[in-house]
């Protein structure tokens, strides 16, 4: 279908695909891409996968599509989509295996010319101290009381556990912590498989990365948040770990079977989902949120472990301060306006990230005026964005936007026909330092694997989803 | 995965999902360990199946390179797998593999055997 799809162009960076064009549909499908982003994204599946999360029951408003999107299993990677909180479904596919995999950016108080010189010993003191890669497991050790208050109060019982400042958790969407977590709904075997996993990185497409700013886009908003220009920030991005991971399986499994008493087909198993008011419907949203407060925390004690990492090399007064903490595999009942009338809804984000605007309620007093702070990882040879969301996103696509550049190639693809070492060399010229613990880890993640992260927040800001504030520019990164 | 039979099928897509996950070369079949899964149709066997795979590897941090499919119908499985608790050292990882999609997942039967196509979530 993406090759051949009948797609209808509202403008240069808005289009829609028809209600009618699949039967099943509930509801149309909007993409935002131009021309050239639009021809990338119908070489995979995605807008197939789009089309298919049209056919979910309660959908509201459009499936849509961002300008990172590309095919996943089941939704779209880069899709968002609301459903009727009363009589629509919840869809563990919507939000992916990696439950609130998520960013965080650190800001610093050293400049790229401080780091420099010193940032070979930097990388390899984070990873000593912060676990990346496949091994399972962290220096954290929890007992399965422990993991359960984790599982509950997310980034605030690492903070509790002397794992960070509790101004950090300002600085968290949820303030890191999603309520109505139960740990009860969580089996034993996603448990065991998390166990051992706080304050890890993980592998795949994770990773911590040391920037500079290298632009400024919004000189107010970049004041408000303490973002200079040659200022180092470090980006966070990992998730749920195998907890995570394990609590999609159970549920898919789950939902695979519960589907048919609801009476519910769909064309792709992989979007397996049931009414958000049944039971099995309320027990993954309890899961989830649990395996979503499993990765706050996770992320706040890997930026502790990273702030023990900077003090080693730059002293004690070095700073590092949360700018903000965003999940982009997640989904939420919020409140939007639908066709005029505010609605509940629960709003899936798979590989896709919150934008609220200015003024909203939920986004930290200090950013209230100008937005809630967007974070888009591009890839390791290229930049990565911070931006604000704008009132378009509330608007047109239920306060959400992009989460990174989108990949063009899959990982498999991306490894052949490449070598590692001369990829670092690569790297090295262009003044990044790359560490990883496999050599896959490496080629996975190769520039070329991705689309051009700069064109894909051109569309969003020309949409009107979100502004730009900065442009960070990688110097080195350590990935699993 | 190929098989000549379902019971070869389901064994080696074990083997297969193991084998990108995990070094098998140096694993040592001295422990046993019972499996039993069931599904709701062939397919949801074959991705429960492997799912219990993953969760021994990942979860019990057991590795397993032989199994022997005792039992085995469109719904159901017993089996048993040879292998041993993960050593880092001698069973290096390769792939985190964070779950069994239904992805365009496919089992046929022809006069060749059997054959399934599974894409993993890495």
């Amino acid at each position: 279908m993406s090759a051949k799809v009948e797609l209808r162009e509202i403008d240069p960076i808005r289009f829609v695909i028809p209600q009618d064009s699949k039967r099943g549909m509930r509801t149309s499908v909007l993409i935002f891409a131009n021309r050239k982003i639009l021809d990338e994204i119908r070489s995979d599946l995605s807008l197939e996968q789009a089309a298919n999360v049209a056919t979910l029951p309660g959908i509201v408003g459009p499936s849509l599509a961002m300008p990172d999107i590309h095919q996943g299993y089941g939704f779209p990677i880069g899709g968002v989509a609301a459903t009727d909180w009363q009589h629509g479904v919840v869809s563990p596919g919507g939000v992916g295996f990696d439950i609130n995999c998520g960013v965080r950016l650190v800001r610093t108080s050293l400049t790229a010319d401080e780091v420099r010189p010193r940032l070979s010993e930097l990388i390899n003191q984070a990873f000593r101290d912060i676990p990346c890669g496949t091994g399972g497991s962290g220096h954290i050790e929890l007992n399965k009381r422990q993991l359960d208050e984790v599982l509950e109060e997310g980034a605030g019982w690492a903070v509790a556990a002397g794992y960070g400042e509790p101004v950090d958790l300002e600085f968290c969407e949820e303030h890191g912590c999603l309520a109505d977590a139960d740990p009860e709904k969580v089996s034993e075997r996603a448990k065991q498989r998390g166990l051992p996993q706080l304050g890890t990185v993980g592998s795949g497409n994770h990773f911590l990365e040391i920037q500079y700013v290298e632009s400024i886009h919004d000189t107010e908003a970049a004041r408000i948040m303490g973002l200079e220009p040659n200022q180092v920030t470090v980006l966070i991005h990992c998730g749920s770990r195998g907890l995570g991971h394990q609590v999609c399986t159970d549920y898919l499994a789950e939902m695979g079977s519960a589907m048919k008493r609801y009476g519910i087909v769909l064309p792709d198993r992989q979007l397996a989902c049931v009414p958000i008011q049944s039971p099995e419907g309320q027990s993954y949203l309890a899961a989830m949120r649990a395996a979503a407060n499993f990765a706050w925390a996770n992320r706040q004690a890997i930026l502790h472990m990273l702030r023990g990492s900077l003090r080693k090399i730059f002293g004690n007064n070095v700073q590092a301060r949360l700018i903000y903490d965003v999940c982009h595999n997640i989904a939420k009942r919020e409140r939007h306006v639908v066709d005029g009338v505010k609605r509940d809804v629960l709003v899936h984000r798979k590989g896709a990230t919150r934008a609220f605007p200015p003024g909203h309620r939920e986004i930290p007093a200090e950013y209230r005026s100008i937005g809630q702070p967007v974070l888009i990882p591009g890839s390791m040879g290229t930049a990565s964005w911070v931006l604000v969301g704008a009132e378009g996103a509330m608007r047109e696509s239920f306060g959400s936007v992009c989460h990174g550049a989108g990949r063009l190639m899959s990982r498999t693809a991306a490894r052949k026909g490449q070598n590692a070492r001369q990829v670092l060399e690569r790297l090295a010229q262009q003044g990044i330092l790359a560490r990883s613990e496999t050599r896959d880890g490496i080629l996975e993640e190769i520039p070329e694997a991705y689309k051009d992260v700069d064109e894909v927040i051109e569309v969003v800001h020309q949409a009107g989803l979100a502004r730009k504030v900065a442009r960070l520019r990688p110097m080195g990164v350590i990935k699993g | 995965m190929r098989g000549r039979t379902r019971a070869e099928l389901f064994a080696n897509a074990a083997l297969g999902l193991l084998s990108v996950a995990v070094e098998l070369q140096q694993v040592k079949p001295i422990n046993t360990y019972p499996l039993a899964v069931a599904g709701d149709d062939e397919q949801s066997l074959l991705v429960n199946w492997l799912s219990e795979i993953l969760y021994y590897l990942d979860g019990e941090r057991v590795v397993m390179n032989r199994f022997e499919i005792r039992e085995i119908t469109p719904t159901s499985i017993r089996a048993l797998g040879f292998g041993e608790p993960r050593d880092p050292a001698r069973h290096p990882a390769k792939l985190v593999v964070k779950g069994i999609t239904y992805h365009q997942l496919r089992i046929t039967k022809d006069s060749g055997g059997w054959c399934a196509e599974v894409y993993l979530d890495i």
